[in-house]
């Protein structure tokens, strides 16, 4: 597959001819500007984030009831309506809600949830409740299992340090890790343009390295410019998720090709000391949430990307004893970009109706359906396959 | 020694022989080096080409190789890099201690096919999570690495890496798990579309009972489903050990066995169907004879025509270990745990395959940001030498001690020779040397930069 930048660039070559070799005019006569791809990017809010009081529904009797100490007073949230209030950190993300930009999707989970971090994450990862039915591959792999990939294009990249996540993880198709901008930067000692034969290479394969070479060297040299240049990509703010987030930005602005990009935000298992803690997280999420998708949008990149937020379960109700919340069951999920119906979606489940068996959150949409969504409306991917059986798509995308 | 010549070699893997057309030439002894194991010192290369190809592939396959040339202390070594993998639990070391063999062994052959073995029957320690394991079933791959398929597949299948990795254990009479079933079918056997979804669900209960106990095999009756089940069209009682000889015996398996070897040591499109066919062919009358393929396309005419001289890419760990050999950095040598760790940043994470399909390979390896990483390791090679203490490498070094000139045109000549086989095109020679201050006295740096350049260059991922 070639980009349309690629195309753009084999254009200029074929004005070149017939000074340029014969493989490299071959290929730009046979490339054909497509249609841009649109690009998912994940972000995984690890340890369980407390929907309840990150999307507050603060009319509800039972909110006062169970947070004490972790009771946010209505008069300081950020107003959504007349019974829901944002966290008051999220000032980013409620300008994003303004613009039409973000949805929040509320009550999702599975039935029977569990209440392990590594039960329920591989829940999420895979798409698959039962162990019995999980092979090691995760809902993303088995998309891009499933779909073409250009030769030499990672599917999915994942930026961060650690394990890859099993999301990511296909029978077939893998995904690549990115720790920083560094990996990209080339040394000093390589630092120039890469050499090219007057000659054609003797093979279509040799014109195959040799065109990644020159890619390569180029986006290279690119991002040295960035990295040199005083005039940084405005607004991000200096936190981790914010770095990985201007990474992946500057990814999809050198269009290297992956169709999802995933990372992780750690820190939510707010047993103790939730206040504090929890805002940082919630301020950190949703500047880099904001700055990403601004930094796209000045790029005119936006419109082809979806963020999707998701945390592996809800907190309890109730606080307990130190501050804190334990393990719960649904949660909240986000969806960002210009491409959502903004607003709430989904049904907030009543804080005094809880599920009898469990004592917690009623889940009221199942998160295979959101998935569902992502698949059927977005990635243009059949979710039957991925999901292994049918989830009927939720209205959360634009156009349906 | 030339009745080591395979008998009956099949007509289009007809043997070698050297021609005005296609000489034994320093370009084929790097081809030779390059596929069938991690590259050539020059010595080795000025070596075979003295004594002509087939007596280098009977070293080869006589396992006499090896940088040091002393095996009894190269098994000391190994093993103890192993053991203190073990006793560290870092998989780091356990990387290095392949690394190490795939750099040092006598016998380099076997380590590229034990190479081979992991990616066929890949097994990723994400899942293990258990060095012993994963070391003894490396150790099977090696030990079977040239042997007959069957005495392979039969270790790596009721070993205890593979039993967990596939969930063996959970696969019980009345509640099959299909997981080894499939990749047993699809994977390390028949290959895609020549099995039917009835016979995986059926392969599967043939194989309840395997188990493991106290991290070692075991077979329950209690839980082996005895009935009727009809496999790939014959209905038998069948056990595990009945559902391996009929894969064994299916012609399909030896048809991927072929594609597996022609996949390992021909390049991209050199090979017809025809030929996999008749690879199959030979394999099958001489049960699943891996060593005797292997030999059959090393020695072929089809193996060092043009068409298959460069015409792969190098997988990570040949490109990385093959620099590092081809460069003879041996005092001191560079960490084998630092080039372990390069091959993963490259893609190709020892003991951590992707999954069960094993690293996709080709064209694949080839990204954006894998091209940029291989540019910098063969800057970081060159600039500290991969050793603790970074020390710059001495590239006027190896011409000096083979007799070569020491300019900076005959120094990027013999570099171009040693790790691409050939003389650069003169374009591109032009452009490298275009960066050198002055031809005739370039600084240590200047021709350090040449070459990592040159390893850097696109011609240089191909081998």
């Amino acid at each position: 597959m070639l980009s349309r930048r690629n195309f753009l660039k084999n254009a200029m070559l074929l004005a070149l001819a017939p000074n340029i070799p014969g493989f490299l005019a071959q290929t730009a006569r046979a490339a054909k500007p497509e249609k841009d791809r649109r690009i998912l990017v994940v972000i995984q809010l690890d340890g369980g984030n407390d929907g309840i009081n990150t999307v507050v529904p603060f009319k509800d009797e039972g909110y006062t009831k169970h947070r004490k100490l972790l009771c946010l007073p209505a008069e300081a949230l950020i107003t959504v309506n007349d019974s829901i209030g944002l966290h008051p950190a999220l000032t980013e993300a409620s300008e994003l809600l303004n613009a039409g930009q973000l949805a929040m999707i509320q009550g999702v989970g599975y039935p029977n949830p569990n209440r392990s971090h590594f039960e329920s994450m591989a829940i999420w990862q895979t798409g698959r409740l039962q162990r019995g039915e999980r092979n090691g591959s995760g809902w993303i792999g088995n998309t891009l299992d499933s779909t073409t990939q250009a030769a030499g294009a990672a599917g999915a990249v994942f930026v961060g340090g650690g394990q890859l996540p099993d999301a990511l993880r296909g029978r077939r198709s893998s995904a690549s890790a990115l720790t920083s901008a560094e990996d990209l930067v080339l040394s000093e000692a390589v630092r120039t343009k890469p050499m090219v034969a007057a000659q054609p290479a003797g093979n279509d394969l040799a014109a195959f390295v040799q065109r990644h070479a020159l890619d390569a060297y180029a986006a290279a040299s690119r991002m040295a410019e960035v990295a040199h240049s005083k005039q940084d990509v405005a607004g991000y703010p200096p936190f981790e998720l914010a770095a990985r987030l201007k990474l992946v930005a500057r990814l999809i602005k050198e269009d290297l090709g992956a169709r999802v990009y995933y990372t992780v935000q750690p820190g939510y298992d707010t047993h103790a000391g939730q206040a504090p803690n929890h805002a940082r997280l919630l301020r950190e999420w949703s500047g880099a949430i904001k700055a990403f998708l601004d930094d796209l949008a000045a790029a005119r990149l936006a419109e082809r990307v979806l963020v999707l937020c998701f945390s592996e379960f809800g907190r309890t109700v109730r606080e307990n004893g130190s501050g804190g919340t334990d393990h719960g069951t649904a949660g909240t999920v986000f969806l960002a970009g210009p491409s959502v119906q903004a607003g709430l979606r989904g049904t907030m489940p009543s804080l005094l109706d809880l599920d009898e068996r469990h004592g917690d959150l009623k889940v009221t949409l199942d998160f295979r359906r959101i998935y569902a969504t992502l698949l059927d409306r977005w990635l243009e991917c059949p979710s039957d396959a991925v999901l292994g059986g049918r989830f009927e798509p939720v209205a959360l995308l634009q156009g349906g | 020694m030339k009745d080591r010549q395979p008998s009956n070699v099949p007509p289009c893997w007809s043997r070698y022989t050297p021609s005005a057309e296609m000489p034994w030439d320093v370009r084929r002894v790097v081809h030779l080096h390059r596929r069938a194991t991690f590259a050539a010192t020059w010595r080795e290369v000025r070596r075979d080409l003295e004594e002509g190809p087939q007596a280098s592939i009977d070293r080869l396959l006589a396992a006499k190789g090896g940088m040091h040339g002393e095996p009894d202390r190269f098994a000391q070594t190994a093993d103890a890099l192993a053991d203190s993998a073990m006793g560290s639990g870092d998989p780091g070391r356990l990387k290095a201690w392949w690394v190490y063999r795939m750099l040092n062994s006598p016998d380099p052959l076997t380590e590229r096919l034990t190479l081979l073995w992991h990616n066929h029957f890949a097994t990723s320690n994400l899942k293990i999570n258990d060095l012993a394991i994963m070391r003894r079933q490396n150790e099977i791959f090696r030990r079977h690495a040239r042997g007959r398929f069957g005495t392979l597949l039969r270790a790596v299948v009721r070993d205890p890496a593979m039993l967990i990795w596939l969930d063996a254990s959970v696969n019980r009479k009345g509640h099959p798990n299909e997981n080894l079933a499939r990749e047993l079918m699809e994977l390390f056997t028949l290959g895609i579309s020549q099995y039917t979804e009835k016979d995986v669900k059926e392969a599967a209960r043939s194989l309840t009972g395997w188990t493991m106990e106290q991290g070692a095999f075991r077979e329950d009756p209690s839980q082996h489903d005895d009935g009727a089940k009809t496999i790939l069209a014959q209905t038998g009682q069948w056990n595990a050990e009945d559902l391996v000889q009929l894969l064994l015996d299916h012609p399909a398996t030896a048809q991927r066995l072929a594609w597996r070897i022609c996949d390992l040591l021909m390049g991209e499109g050199t090979v017809r169907s025809a030929a996999v066919a008749a690879l199959a062919e030979g394999l099958r009358a001489r049960n699943l004879d891996i060593g005797w393929a292997v030999e059959t396309v090393l020695r072929s005419q089809a193996f060092f025509a043009p068409a298959n001289l460069g015409s792969r890419v190098l997988e990570p760990v040949a490109y990385v270990v093959g620099a590092a050999r081809a460069l003879e950095l041996a005092k001191p040598a560079p960490s084998s745990m630092v080039l372990a760790d390069w091959c993963g940043r490259l893609g190709q994470d020892l003991f951590y395959p992707p999954n069960v399909g094993g690293w996709p390979g080709g064209r694949s390896w080839i990204s954006p940001h894998t091209m940029i990483g291989r540019a910098n390791f063969a800057a970081a090679l060159l600039e500290t030498g991969l050793v603790r203490q970074a020390r710059p490498v001495d590239v006027l070094a190896l011409p000096k001690c083979y007799g070569r000139g020491e300019d900076v045109g005959a120094v990027l000549a013999f570099y171009s020779e040693l790790l691409l086989g050939s003389v650069l095109d003169p374009t591109v020679q032009e452009q490298l040397l275009g960066s050198a201050d002055s031809r005739k006295s370039a600084t240590p740096q200047t021709l350090r930069r040449i070459v990592a350049r040159l390893l850097a260059s696109a011609e240089a991922q191909l081998g």
